[in-house]
């Protein structure tokens, strides 16, 4: 019964990761400050992974079959981007940002209990369930935290201090994320054939993963060919997040959804 | 980051085409679409199949091909291997797909849906006619990539013709794709399938269903409201698997488990083990309310076609409730039996499918009022000659997305 300790796992990476995101506002006035945040940030995914870890055993099947669980694999996800981008950019406001971030969604998690059925349909008992789903987690993660670009690009360019190089940290990514996404689409397709007998049905699902897809695709397209124009670029990558994010959660509130074997269960 | 302080004032219509052009160009193209759907439209989609789909594939390459070799130069050419003919088509497309994604694509009591055809979307020919343009501009620029092949367009290629070779062959192949179900009951042979049409198709080969088997979980505990008889815990989530020896807490409840049965019978006012068809799980319960230390003992059944279920009331709010078990995983054990008299032994699961003569044979469903006791079990064969050209153009995808990995971690500050 491992989410009823979800609330002790998550206070205790909530109050390492507060206390990590006040030494890295610290490390603006004294740098050497910026080695304990990191530690505290470390520490508390570590404990996060722990108890993924711990979950996915205890329930005896991939934790990743509920809205819930796919939070927590963002929530996961997101630190390791996050420290990833840190190490190569030396951008702290990104690594706090990923940090709030995935607090923000384990805080969503502690206050939505999830399921904990053991339960597992027989069309997601494959192979491919665990890599599908991953993958897309993991570029979902990656393009939100382009997102967190665009929203910093916007508010630069509001103030009147916008820096192309912020476009490129986008464009890295972007690239990176994209990757990722076709992947996680070509895996479902791949997958689909094997369980329903066709790689491609047009499930809302299908409609909404193959929008960002192309989403995605018109920033990549739009910025290969204008390089100067970072407002529009910038627009674009934050509406084809508003896309993606219909993907993920928002397509069970179309009209749509009951037409969709891809809604997450509640039981 | 204003890099073009001056502005060219340039005509409409003027070489070369812009975004505006371009765009008035799509929207061209779909205004025409929604006009053939309204006046022209059959109620078959238009698909085209062997041998026709591969003669028109050949044909549209070789046609791109002397187009991008000896007519670059025209205006119209020149337009579909530059960038806004390009997005704007992705734009027009992703445009109608998202059409696709709000409006169900079901028959509509709207008449304009219906009119326009937008709960058809990829058989409407504004549909069609925007998605030839993305693919000709999606075919030109890999040609051009093509034949100024340079290792630094390597990713470009496999991306592009990748996607071209995935979405041509996908949306050609749909003439060819042959889905047929069968149902196949335990001891007899089949070999009348049906396709998507309700057509009868006798097979080449006959099926002998050995046996059907389900597993199942063990069945949940809910709590229900007796009046609404909604499950009243949690929302409707955390319903606890039946385990013996178990002891789950519902508000002030203390539910335990003293024993399960998978498969019962009730003899007088008890459960006991029974094999016969259409026994249900059954649980021997205590209840505890903590506020007044009642207790109640009781058996609880989650019932099966044969059997009604049973449930224990503990207040006059709520009852306890077995629900029937979720299916874990089923399965035919079939024979495939050929007219030269050869028999084929083999074992048929969901995502596992097995390969016979051109045909991929699928579990797809069984009896489902029956439950476990289904000696039905239904199975789907699905014959795609075009899948090897839509696999090798997701494996081009596969690798061009790789490609991309490594290009997005070069990209840095300076």
């Amino acid at each position: 019964m491992t989410w009823i300790d979800f609330p002790l796992y998550s206070t205790i990476i909530g109050i390492l990761w507060v206390l990590g995101l006040i030494f890295l506002l610290f490390s603006y006035k004294k740098q050497t400050v910026i080695k304990f945040a990191n530690l505290l940030f470390l520490s508390g995914w570590f404990v996060l992974i722990v108890f993924v870890v711990k979950l996915w055993l205890e329930l005896d099947r991939p934790p990743m079959r509920t809205l819930g669980e796919t939070r927590l694999w963002y929530a996961t996800f997101l630190p390791l981007i996050g420290f990833l981008t840190y190490f190569h950019w030396k951008y702290k406001w990104f690594l706090a940002y990923s940090i709030a971030m995935a607090g923000m969604f384990l805080a969503i998690n502690y206050l939505n209990p999830e399921t904990y059925s053991k339960t597992l349909m027989p069309a997601l008992q494959s192979p491919w369930f665990i890599p599908h789903v991953l993958v897309y987690l993991f570029s979902y993660a990656v393009l939100a935290a382009s997102s967190i670009v665009a929203i910093k690009g916007w508010y630069d360019n509001y103030k009147g201090n916008f820096n192309i190089e912020t476009l490129k940290l986008a464009d890295n990514l972007v690239y990176i994320g994209f990757a990722f996404l076709t992947l996680g689409l070509l895996f479902g397709a791949l997958w689909a054939k094997e369980a329903w007998g066709h790689y491609w049905t047009w499930d809302p699902k299908e409609v909404w993963a193959f929008l960002t897809w192309m989403g995605y695709l018109i920033y990549i397209h739009y910025r290969y060919f204008h390089m100067h124009k970072s407002k529009q670029a910038l627009t674009i990558l934050a509406l084809a997040f508003v896309v993606l994010l219909v993907c993920w959660f928002g397509v069970n509130y179309l009209p749509v959804a009951n037409t969709s074997v891809h809604t997450y269960t509640n039981y | 980051m204003s890099e073009n302080n001056y502005k060219v004032q340039r005509n409409l219509w003027e070489n070369p085409w812009g975004y505006v052009e371009s765009f008035f160009i799509g929207f061209g193209l779909l205004v025409t679409g929604f006009f053939l759907e309204m006046f022209v439209a059959s109620d078959t989609p238009f698909t085209i199949s062997y041998p026709y789909n591969i003669v028109f594939l050949v044909g549209y390459i070789i046609i791109l091909f002397i187009l991008y070799k000896w007519f670059s130069t025209t205006q119209l050419i020149r337009w579909l291997t530059k960038v806004p003919a390009s997005i704007s088509s992705i734009v027009l497309v992703t445009l109608l797909v998202m059409i696709m994604g709000i409006i169900p694509q079901i028959p509509s009591e709207s008449n304009f849906i219906n009119n326009l055809g937008l709960n058809h979307i990829t058989s409407n020919w504004a549909f069609l006619l925007i998605v030839f343009q993305f693919l000709t501009c999606l075919g030109l620029i890999s040609i051009k990539r093509i034949l100024q092949f340079k290792w630094s367009n390597f990713g470009f290629i496999l991306n592009h013709v990748g996607l071209f070779l995935a979405l041509v062959s996908g949306m050609l192949g749909t003439g060819d794709l042959q889905r047929l179900s069968i149902n196949v009951y335990e001891g007899e042979p089949s070999w009348i399938a049906t396709d998507a049409k309700k057509n009868k198709v006798e097979l080449p080969f006959a099926f002998y269903l050995n046996d059907f088997v389900i597993e199942e979980y063990h069945p949940k505990l809910a709590l229900v409201d007796n009046k609404t008889g909604s499950i009243a815990h949690n929302n409707g989530k955390n319903l606890y698997l039946v385990n013996e020896g178990e002891t789950y807490y519902f508000q002030n409840f203390e539910v335990t488990i003293n024993k399960f049965l998978t498969s019962a019978g009730r003899i007088g006012d008890q459960y006991f083990p029974v094999n016969e068809l259409g026994s249900p799980p059954a649980a021997s319960i205590t209840v505890k309310n903590t506020k007044n230390d009642s207790i109640q003992n009781a058996w609880i059944s989650s019932g099966s076609f044969r059997y009604p279920y049973e449930s224990l009331k503990i207040s006059e709010e709520y009852s306890v409730v077995m629900t029937i078990p979720e299916v874990k995983k089923f399965s035919s054990n079939i024979d495939i039996l050929t007219k030269e008299g050869e028999r084929i032994s083999t074992v048929l699961e969901v995502n596992k499918p097995f390969k016979f003569k051109g045909y991929k044979i699928y579990q797809l469903s069984y009896d489902e009022k029956m439950g476990k006791w289904s000696n039905l079990s239904v199975l789907e064969l699905v014959k795609d000659p075009w899948l090897p050209v839509i696999y090798i153009g997701i494996f081009m995808m596969i690798a061009g997305a790789i490609y991309m990995f490594w290009v997005g971690n070069k990209i840095t500050k300076n």
